[in-house]
């Protein structure tokens, strides 16, 4: 099997980001890192190729500094890695500059990837659409939110997480697949696996060696302004020694606010 | 402005997500045709959404909703590229501006709002529910037939139940919700007794879900349940980002939490200061007088 992972750089997701003084995100707090869905599906595709064989490639669509997550991808399992330069204006755009280096990869190897994943959503602008345009664009199977994938004969039969339960489907390959939280996390670099990585070079393609459809480019949603959410005014609080007379008060402003 | 919005049914039932969005449509002055889609054995839902929704979009509107649901924001896009529209998940707001769509969705976890235009003739948006009050009344919801392109799609073999039963959080008109500050699976049952006596469900905190006292069906917040209630009560809930930005948007709150400073309380219109394992069982049995 040959599988690749789109991945994409993001803000560390456990810092609070908020606006700065000059009305973008204040990202001076935050490292960069892999997005985290789109590591767990590095992790579930390393899983995958050590059990049944095959190779990992891992792609990234940026500028030099979104090389970082491709160095750590090579210390955690990936075969290959591929920066395309450049970036989308949208989910569409990035979508089909992924589906471009994809082609390209193909056409050079000479088959398709038997399997693409990419993380459900990723954590700094949480829209989940690159992956589904991607696979609309690709015209392949396409199943979201996997935690589980085994082959089964030219196919395979994945475990798609659902809000209560979750589904067995079968699927052919080639496919795209979108990645939620599997009950693992992903594995740690190697001393040796990291000193590895960073000497690693880290190919690059550029934007004009894809095969893109006229105006694949073209901005359909374009960004106007970032604001500050509205605050919600505190209310009252309640402070007693003891819980009763507090929750006695608590019921009075209940009553006053016409709540009950 | 032609509208299409998709209806999404639970049990047979619109959701009320779903019929916000006639409101929606009528505040961007559009003309809404409702319709939902039939299921087909074998067919992912989504598969079989995305066909009928897509071909019957290209009769020509110029706005597909949807309600962002975890079923909404996973066609949405997917629609939008078989019609080659711009689109937008979990918008918040939608407007007309200069004939083109305006939309504001949270990014970051909701710390950030972002507003977008659509540049594309057509548009397909998911909004969230809660952002539009629920309309007057219903209109009509034709029934599409399910699309599923034969051989190319993926195949459902069968379902897995969880244990845990269904709950529906996004409809619930009261939410009690417990967090790490209940203490234990046993003190966590507290809430549902609240929740029992005010008829509303039980909801969580992604800690209590890793701890495994109630399935993830409860839970709420930026990867669980976006709500807005009438009446939301945090119980031992410290008010983190991911939490908040999943229930700020409830009519009202209350929050009861021993730390003072706790965060939750700068949201809450009420704020009990107080150990949740003594405040909540005298709560409950005053809650039992009032609704007698």
């Amino acid at each position: 099997m040959e599988i690749l992972v789109c991945m994409k750089q993001v803000p560390d997701d456990s810092v609070e980001i908020r606006l700065g003084k000059d009305g973008q995100p204040d990202l001076s707090q935050a490292e960069s890192q892999g997005n985290a869905f789109d590591t767990y599906a590095l992790e579930m595709a390393v899983r995958y190729i050590e059990a049944n064989g095959g190779a990992v490639t891992v792609l990234t669509v940026g500028t030099e500094d979104d090389k970082a997550c491709l160095r750590n991808s090579l210390s955690v399992g990936a075969a290959k890695v591929v920066l395309v330069e450049g970036s989308g204006t949208d989910a569409a755009g990035t979508a089909a500059l992924l589906a471009g280096g994809i082609k390209k990869l193909e056409a050079e190897n000479g088959a398709a990837f038997d399997m693409v994943f990419c993380g459900r959503e990723s954590t700094d602008y949480i829209g989940g659409e690159v992956g589904e345009i991607l696979a609309e664009t690709l015209k392949r199977p396409f199943v979201t939110d996997v935690v589980e994938v085994e082959p089964a004969d030219a196919k395979v039969v994945v475990k798609k997480e659902l809000e209560s339960g979750y589904l067995k489907v079968e699927s052919p390959i080639p496919s795209v697949f979108t990645i939620a939280k599997p009950n693992y996390d992903p594995r740690y670099p190697s001393v040796k696996s990291k000193i590895a990585a960073r000497r690693a070079k880290i190919p690059t393609v550029a934007q004009s060696e894809l095969a893109l459809e006229d105006g694949a480019l073209n901005a359909k949603v374009s960004h106007k302004a970032f604001l500050e959410p509205p605050k919600r005014e505190a209310g009252v609080l309640v402070k007693e020694a003891d819980a009763a007379t507090a929750v006695a008060k608590a019921l009075e402003i209940l009553a006053a606010d016409k709540v009950l | 402005m032609k509208a299409l919005i998709f209806i999404e049914t639970k049990e047979g039932a619109p959701i009320g997500a779903s019929l916000e969005l006639v409101t929606a449509a009528a505040a961007l002055g559009a003309d809404a045709d409702l319709v939902k889609v039939g299921e087909k054995e074998g067919v992912l839902k989504e598969d079989a959404v995305v066909g009928a929704v897509a071909k019957k979009a290209a009769e020509g509107y110029d706005v597909v909703l949807l309600a962002a649901t975890p079923l909404g924001k996973l066609t949405t896009a997917r629609i939008a590229a078989r019609l080659g529209a711009g689109s937008v998940n979990d918008a918040i707001a939608v407007a007309c501006e200069d004939g083109k769509l305006k939309v504001t969705r949270p990014i970051y976890g909701g710390t950030i709002r972002e507003e977008l235009c659509v540049e594309t003739a057509a548009a397909v948006i998911s909004i969230r529910g809660g952002s539009y009050e629920a309309p007057a009344s219903v209109p009509e919801i034709a029934e599409l037939a399910p699309e599923a392109e034969e051989g190319l799609a993926a195949r459902v073999l069968e379902l897995l139940a969880e244990a845990g039963e269904a709950v529906n959080l996004e409809d619930a008109k009261v939410i009690v919700t417990g967090g790490r500050g209940m203490g234990s699976e046993e003190n966590y049952k507290l809430c549902e007794e609240l929740a029992d006596v005010l008829g509303g469900v039980v909801g969580a905190t992604r800690p209590v879900i890793e701890n495994g006292w109630i399935s993830r069906t409860h839970q709420v917040g930026q990867s669980g349940k976006i709500v807005a209630p009438d009446l939301y009560i945090a119980c031992g809930v410290s008010g983190a980002t991911q939490h908040v930005s999943g229930m700020s948007g409830s009519k009202y709150i209350i929050a009861i939490n021993k730390d003072e400073e706790a965060p939750i309380f700068s949201v809450a219109d009420l704020g009990i200061v107080g150990d949740v394992k003594q405040v909540l069982p005298i709560l409950i049995e005053e809650f039992k007088k009032i609704k007698a």
